[in-house]
């Protein structure tokens, strides 16, 4: 399969006038070298790429995050250490990143940006935001208006996530959090 | 660039939010029409011959303009390249406003800026964030934060 690289690497350099969503030095696990490489990586929605330096023009590689899950990876040679693994779907894929943060502060806060950067989530928060937000205009009797740059986004799933699908989504983010972080300074 | 052909492979699988046969054209001086199954799976989308199961080819829906091209047909390009156009022909003109629709708010980016949007007019109106309810109202992907210092 072809995976046309010039509309991701399009992406990659058109946004770098953009604050990331996160980005930051974390050590890599070869595939093959089983050393600890450090890496620049950059966090853009749900695309983890990595580069050998900060100011290079092209990564190194690519991570897709959509349905991925993070784990703090205890008990491993490198401290601070957490696994994405990506997801099996029908038999193929499923492979597991090994990573490991410089500090227990890093550890956290990048946990947090992973477990959070797929677009499904987007997905199932917004149609209950917009839902929210044309109720208080017809309320006041404003005409609502559009996001910016294209028509107002709307709902393509069959069925709204109910408040208690989103919060039980959205409260597996904080408990990784609070996993990783323990006992408040 | 690397990247894992599986995890592609397996986000190909994944429900699709649109699939359809279409034609097909890339950017390529003389490039021609052919029919693919086409399939939009969040801000990927992937084409594959009619018959088969691993996807040809994959296009990220980042950063891309979609145009009217014909009643039933529209084009993607990049906006770092846009003379470089991939060409798509729909069954009718509804389908291609629906393909067109579908693509342009298939973009993290996309809805990113739209639930920034959304949170920023709910909060004016109420005085209230809409995203404290879920716990997510310090994450930076969702502050208003733009250019770099």
């Amino acid at each position: 399969m072809k995976l046309h690289q010039k509309s991701v690497l399009s992406f990659f350099r058109g946004c770098r006038a953009q604050a990331p969503d996160r980005e930051g030095i974390l050590l890599k696990k070869g595939a093959r070298n089983t050393s600890y490489q450090r890496r620049w990586f950059v966090l853009r929605g749900n695309l983890l790429f990595y580069l050998e330096n900060q100011a290079d023009h092209t990564p190194l590689g690519l991570i897709l995050l959509e349905n991925c899950q993070v784990e703090p990876r205890l008990g491993a040679t490198e401290p601070h250490a957490f696994t994405i693994l990506t997801p099996r779907v029908e038999g193929t894929g499923g492979r597991a990143y090994k990573l490991a943060a410089e500090n227990q502060e890093e550890l956290g806060a990048w946990l947090w940006a992973l477990a959070g950067a797929s677009c499904r989530q987007l997905v199932a928060l917004l149609p209950t935001l917009e839902a929210q937000y044309r109720e208080l205009c017809q309320a006041a009797g404003q005409e609502p208006s559009s996001p910016p740059e294209g028509c107002g986004f709307v709902a393509t799933l069959s069925t709204p996530s109910s408040f208690q699908e989103l919060h039980e989504h959205f409260g597996k983010e904080i408990r990784v959090l609070q996993v990783v972080r323990g006992r408040p300074q | 660039m690397r990247y894992n052909e599986k995890e592609l492979q397996a986000l190909s699988r994944q429900p699709a939010e649109l699939a359809a046969e279409l034609g097909m054209r890339g950017p390529k001086k003389g490039s021609v029409l052919k029919r693919r199954l086409v399939k939009l799976v969040v801000n990927f989308l992937f084409y594959f011959r009619t018959d088969e199961a691993e996807p040809v080819g994959a296009l990220l829906l980042e950063r891309c303009r979609v145009t009217q091209e014909e009643p039933s047909g529209f084009s993607i390009s990049f906006l770092e390249d846009p003379e470089r156009k991939y060409h798509f022909a729909c069954g009718s003109e509804a389908q291609c406003q629906e393909w067109m629709g579908a693509l342009r708010r298939a973009s993290y980016e996309f809805m990113r800026r739209s639930l920034i949007f959304y949170r920023n007019e709910i909060q004016k109106m109420t005085g209230k964030d809409p995203l404290e309810q879920f716990g997510i109202s310090e994450e930076a992907r969702f502050q208003l934060g733009g250019l770099k210092a």
